[in-house]
């Protein structure tokens, strides 16, 4: 083998993963680090006077049609496949309400509100904001005393996991209702029998809203983060935009696993 | 140390670097401003102008050198440290950067109400006196989307000044401008040091503005101050490269990367 090569040998290749590693524990460290700023922003409450509704109004009300079409779809589709399964293997659905809207609860309404809201609102933070540092702004505000993370993130923190909550609410709401629905036209299944919270315990809601809040705190600190981040034009700020995307959607996958993980734990597998 | 009131500063550059990423910028430079001078930094695009103005306010931070405001060792404040600071030393941006979402009234309110605590209605008031004098209170409420570009710097220079600095940095103040509103933004900036005795760096390109204004000019080459004279000592000056500058000619000594 020639001596000036690359090298691509067993040692290179656990360079190279330690590497990686390293950074990753380096951006996940200076995430919390912004985390820990953000609440200390949220506490100081140095904000510009009704930002927080204004980004509670672009969070929530903006959000509402998307998360409703796409909650409502899941729910209809995840019911219909249920359903036909269960009929061909069983042909007993009177159990299939009560553990989808359990499902909803613990796990589906949370993760899918928070996906939609990682693509809408992630994306929609970390343009703003990265627009706002390639023009300077985020150097004038800093001129002007203000600490730009408790001037622009702060208030989207507040925002996202307040409507987050919201939201997520109203998704299940609607993805339960839109199940039943399909039941009941495809299936003539008894609403009575679909539309049974049974099975939903106070620990199911206490893991569903775990999730819902920490996947409000992770969005806009991802976002912001990459938003802060952007260099040079136009491109800098599409380049921090999809990584908001990618970073706020992986957050919440990963958020997912490590909280259901948990709650298994808590709650056990056989409620 | 505390950047409180003091008596007029001097500010030292001493052998300062600056790269971003493999690209130097700033290769040690040198520069003395005094109290109360105007002084105006010219150099080709990219030479690392703002870079200067920036590292003094700590916007960014130096690899290497020493800023100096007087006592006060700007390079290696942290950013709580340069809050107080930045009271003392304001800066307009080339782009203006007056926030969209707020009124003029409400840019210019905001530094007196986050760096004084001023209440809103105190500060608004405030606001309003500081965009008379540079002509713009009739347009106090409006958004800076509906102004134009020489409106906005008109008014970005109102909030620079509301604070009453001793140092106001000017990146680019008239680039974009029409002639007479580039004029106005000069009359604005000798008028503050004549009046009140403001030192102001002014970065431009635009050799009618610093040869009106400049007590001195610094000749920014190859990330280091090339000549640095004042206007009349500039014109006169039998350097190659400075002549080529001022004159305009594309063909000559000068290097300039990209060409």
């Amino acid at each position: 083998m020639s001596e000036d090569r690359p090298a691509t040998g067993p040692r290179q290749r656990i360079e190279r993963l330690g590497a990686a590693a390293l950074d990753g524990l380096a951006a996940t460290g200076q995430l919390a680090g912004m985390l820990g700023a953000t609440w200390r922003g949220v506490v100081r409450g140095r904000r510009p006077p009704g930002e927080v509704a204004n980004q509670m109004f672009v969070v929530g009300n903006k959000s509402l049609l998307f998360v409703a079409v796409t909650l409502g779809f899941i729910g209809m589709v995840m019911v219909y496949q249920s359903c036909l399964q269960l009929e061909r293997i069983t042909g007993d659905l009177s159990r299939i309400g009560p553990e989808f809207l359990k499902l909803l609860v613990q796990d589906f309404g949370p993760t899918i509100t928070a996906l939609m809201l990682a693509t809408r609102v992630g994306a929609g933070i970390a343009a703003e904001i990265g627009s706002m540092v390639v023009t300077e702004q985020v150097d004038a505000l800093r001129m002007s005393g203000v600490t730009p993370i408790d001037y622009l993130i702060a208030p989207r923190f507040i925002a996202c996991v307040v409507m987050g909550a919201v939201l997520t609410v109203f998704g299940v709401a609607i993805a339960y209702l839109a199940g039943g629905l399909t039941a009941w036209s495809s299936f003539d299944l008894n609403p009575r029998l679909f539309f049974d919270p049974s099975r939903v315990g106070f620990l199911d809601l206490c893991l569903g809203l775990t999730k819902t809040l920490c996947y409000g705190m992770a969005i806009p600190v991802i976002s912001g983060a990459c938003g802060l981040r952007a260099r040079g034009g136009s491109e800098g700020v599409g380049a921090a935009t999809t990584a908001a995307v990618i970073g706020s959607s992986l957050a919440v996958i990963a958020l997912d696993l490590v909280i259901s993980g948990v709650g298994l734990l808590l709650v056990g597998h056989g409620r | 140390m505390s950047a409180g009131a003091a008596p007029p500063r001097t500010i030292r550059f001493d052998d300062v670097w600056k790269s971003f990423g493999d690209k130097a910028v700033l290769c040690g430079m040198s520069l003395e401003i005094r109290p109360g001078e105007v002084m105006c930094i010219i150099g080709t695009s990219g030479v690392g102008k703002s870079v200067a103005i920036k590292l003094l306010i700590g916007l960014l931070r130096a690899d290497r050198g020493e800023i100096r405001w007087g006592d006060l060792r700007l390079d290696s404040m942290s950013e709580p440290e340069m809050i107080p600071v930045r009271k003392r030393i304001g800066m307009v941006f080339q782009n203006a950067t007056l926030f969209d979402s707020l009124s003029l009234a409400e840019n210019v309110a905001l530094p007196l109400r986050v760096h004084k605590g001023m209440r809103m209605r105190e500060a608004l008031a405030e606001a309003r006196t500081r965009l008379d004098q540079v002509g713009m209170a009739e347009f106090a409420g409006r958004r800076p989307a509906e102004l134009s570009d020489g409106m906005r710097k008109r008014a970005a220079i109102a909030r620079t000044l509301t604070l009453d600095p001793e140092v106001v940095l000017f990146d680019e103040p008239t680039t974009g401008l029409d002639p007479v509103s580039a004029r106005r933004i000069d009359r604005l900036i000798a008028k503050l040091s004549d009046d009140v005795g403001v030192t102001s760096i002014v970065v431009s390109h635009d050799l009618t503005t610093i040869f009106t204004i400049a007590d001195r000019i610094a000749f920014l080459y190859q990330g280091r101050v090339h000549v640095c004279g004042t206007p009349a000592e500039l014109r006169s000056s039998v350097d190659p490269v400075v002549q080529q500058f001022i004159t305009g000619q594309s063909s000559g000594e000068m290097e300039t990367p990209g060409f």
